[in-house]
């Protein structure tokens, strides 16, 4: 009878704390539905409608085949929007990777002066940063031309923003500088946190730097590394204030990305139907790069 | 355990109601506002957004404006955003689309008409439109009072004042090369071919950037409109506003003499600059000529030129230029409630109207008056001489085709277009495409 009433009251017990835990939860779920959730369902139904500041009409998939058969611009962006995650993910990756391996045994202080060193422009808003890049880049009076042609490597001045073949990479060169500070203090931890146990183990073995690297470090960091490659892929997807304040998508559409187009048309054209339906498209791709990123990264780690 | 059950409980619906309250703010807020009405305080509350016009920026000039409205209409209570030409029409399209609009907008007719009136966002002012004050403005120029009208004649804008967008030289840098033998000084105009006479002897004598042609965005876009267009005197549109008409031969051959001048390196372009890049380079001296100025632009770059920024008409190969006009005034948005949409009218009569008030709001705004019976605001002031400078190109004032319907895809496409021939695209094929979408814009918004 007394293990029957104990059953009872620990079930009781049990689902007011469920109940407790709801309710912990309910301002972060009221939030995340009416400021993600909700939002994703307008934009994906208001994908199949030309939906203007005048017009609201149901017009099925016209502005999915409109974008992939009619709109070279759209094209354009998606060509640089995935030169950009091709570029700057292993750049990204690799540069935070070995800078990390280089300070994260240096005394206290060298490692932290160095994690602050890269993690300023991410702590410096992007509108300053890119203030401060677009002075360096002027064509006039910028740092660049002025220290390329003192050192004689050009004579002429150099419009870095205005010359299509170079913008897309003075635009990866920022993303690059903005998007390092957060691998760097991660990878830091990660690698202060690896078995010291095994690497001394394996050093007695006589495994040499890069084997104790490879099969000591690697396997132990791989989660990081994981987060690392989704959230750089996923901040290089959606790369728009550079481009915004920087080039306006020109010259010529050369810099011209996804979330940047989608702006365009919606808030330079009014077109709020095709933009989001750029956006649903958008998702869609970073969702696949993710979940493949996790496929690969955790079948590397098992 | 009792306690930290009864704690996690209390905490959770405190959060939640928090957020609730958060949430309702604004309700509460309207409601307080009703009751302090029933109370008897009478008092209407609207929103002026203003763009960055002269002073219309500066938040003591516009609560002078303000307290002045309010010594005679207490019970309208006025407050003000600023919003700047970067984001501006960002925050008014989000905010149109989410219903939270101000009640007046201060702008020109190519956003307040032929934008967010075309779009059925605006108010109907035509009772503000009596028959003196048509005949006033008609006075100065009957193409203010066209520009303030849709074509179906309803009046989206109430004007206040309006200017001629020029361009302007580096007087001394001219001086020292030689150059302003090209000028008419007394005019302040120039014919084409001496336009490119002088670019060749700024050029031979040593004037690393004569003037740019700025393309890296729609910003200050007026002036090299208007530099391309009156270089063989082309017309933007049709008389009706109806059809684009840059792909003419005087067109296209404004646009492949630029080409050609900044192939010869008489002239830059950069696509990675705004008009706002380009004055800066030619505040600090770097450019020899700007083609964005204005005499707000002169007053805002007075303290930071150590030369003589001497403002000229575009360059014409008549010598006769049009020059593309600003109309700046105010609109209503219609949200529905006709009290605020009256109250948005008696402030908006009071700052364009009141004798003394008017011409006191034009000159802030650093333009001219757009009524006759204003005469000369500036006459007596330390800005007279400046200013009469500036008036004289009123005279030049070309058609008003920023009204054309379709005018916002059309801002975006000339920009686009521009890069493409500096970057190598046949003139004649990128200006047919140009014309070809604005062209489908314009039917676009007109059905």
């Amino acid at each position: 009878m007394a293990k029957v009433q104990t059953k009872n009251t620990k079930r009781i017990f049990n689902h007011d704390e469920t109940i407790s835990a709801y309710l912990f939860l309910l301002p972060a779920l009221l939030f995340f539905v009416g400021f993600v959730i909700i939002p994703m369902i307008l934009c994906l139904v208001t994908s199949f409608f030309d939906y203007t500041m005048t017009e609201f009409k149901f017009v099925g998939l016209k502005n999915y085949s409109e974008m992939f058969f009619k709109d070279k611009v759209f094209l354009k962006s998606l060509f640089n929007t995935f030169l950009i995650v091709v570029v700057s993910v292993p750049a990204v990756t690799i540069f935070s990777l070995w800078v990390s391996s280089a300070i994260y045994n240096l005394k206290g202080w060298i490692c932290s002066f160095f994690r602050c060193i890269f993690y300023l422009p991410v702590v410096t808003g992007t509108v300053a940063v890119t203030v401060v890049w677009k002075w360096m880049f002027n064509q006039y009076t910028g740092l660049f031309n002025y220290v390329l042609k003192a050192g004689g490597v050009i004579d002429k001045n150099v419009s870095w923003l205005g010359n299509e073949k170079i913008a897309i990479w003075c635009i990866i060169l920022i993303l690059f500088t903005t998007s390092i500070g957060q691998p760097i203090v991660l990878y830091v931890s990660a690698l202060g946190n690896v078995d010291a146990s095994l690497i001394e183990a394996s050093e007695v073995d006589g495994a040499t730097k890069l084997q104790v690297f490879w099969k000591i470090k690697w396997p132990q960091i791989m989660p990081t590394t994981l987060y690392i490659l989704v959230i750089t892929t996923i901040n290089s997807f959606q790369c728009y204030a550079l481009v915004q304040l920087l080039t306006s998508g020109g010259p010529n559409n050369s810099t011209s990305t996804v979330m940047y187009y989608i702006y365009y048309e919606a808030f330079k054209l009014y077109r709020y139907g095709y933009g989001n339906a750029m956006g649903v498209i958008l998702a869609i791709i970073i969702a696949v790069f993710s979940a493949i990123q996790f496929k690969v990264a955790g079948q590397s780690r098992d | 355990m009792r306690m930290k059950k009864f704690m996690g409980v209390f905490l959770a619906l405190s959060m939640a109601l928090s957020l609730g309250a958060c949430g309702g703010s604004q309700g509460a807020t309207k409601g307080e506002s009703t009751t302090a009405k029933e109370g008897g305080a009478k008092a209407t509350e609207i929103k002026l957004w203003t763009y960055p016009i002269g002073s219309w920026n500066e938040p003591e000039k516009v609560e002078e404006v303000i307290a002045n409205f309010n010594a005679k209409y207490p019970d309208i209570h006025v407050s003000v955003e600023y919003l700047d030409y970067t984001s501006g029409d960002d925050q008014v399209t989000a905010a149109i689309e989410a219903g939270t609009t101000p009640d007046i907008i201060m702008e020109g007719p190519e956003r307040l008409v032929s934008n967010w009136g075309a779009a059925g966002k605006m108010a109907d002012l035509s009772d503000l439109w009596d028959e003196d004050t048509i005949k006033d403005i008609q006075d100065v120029s009957s193409k203010v009072v066209e520009a303030c009208k849709s074509p179906e004649g309803v009046y989206y804008e109430y004007p206040l004042s309006m200017n001629a967008h020029c361009m302007a030289i580096n007087y001394e840098v001219f001086e020292k090369a030689g150059a302003l033998k090209y000028l008419d000084q007394n005019t302040r105009t120039w014919t084409t071919d001496n336009f490119v006479k002088a670019l060749e002897t700024l050029k031979k004598n040593g004037v690393e950037t004569t003037g740019i042609v700025y393309c890296g965005g729609q910003g200050g876009d007026q002036g090299t409109r208007a530099l391309a267009m009156n270089l063989y005197s082309a017309q933007f549109t049709n008389e009706d506003h109806t059809k684009w008409t840059m792909n003419s031969e005087e067109g296209i051959k404004g646009l492949e003499l630029l080409v050609d001048l900044t192939k010869k390196g008489d002239l830059s372009y950069d696509a990675g600059i705004q008009a706002a890049d380009e004055l800066q380079l030619f505040a600090n001296g770097t450019a020899a000529m700007t083609f964005c100025w204005n005499a707000s632009n002169e007053s805002n770059y007075a303290q930071q030129v150590n030369f003589t920024p001497y403002a000229m008409a575009f360059p014409s190969d008549d010598g006769k230029p049009e020059l593309a006009g600003g109309i700046y005034g105010f609109g209503v948005f219609d949200n529905g409630n006709a009290e605020k949409i009256e109250a948005s009218k008696q402030f908006i009569k009071f700052v364009c109207d009141d004798k003394e008030q008017g011409p006191k709001s034009v000159t802030a705004t650093g333009f001219f008056p757009v009524r006759h019976s204003f005469g000369n605001v500036y006459a007596g002031t330390e800005e007279a001489e400046r200013m009469a400078t500036f008036n004289s190109f009123m005279q030049y004032l070309g058609d008003y085709y920023n009204v054309a319907p379709g005018w916002a895809d059309q801002r975006t496409a000339w920009w686009n277009m521009l890069q493409q021939i500096f970057g190598g695209t046949d003139v004649k094929e990128a200006v047919n495409t140009y014309v070809d979408t604005c062209n489908a814009a314009t039917e676009a918004a007109q059905k």
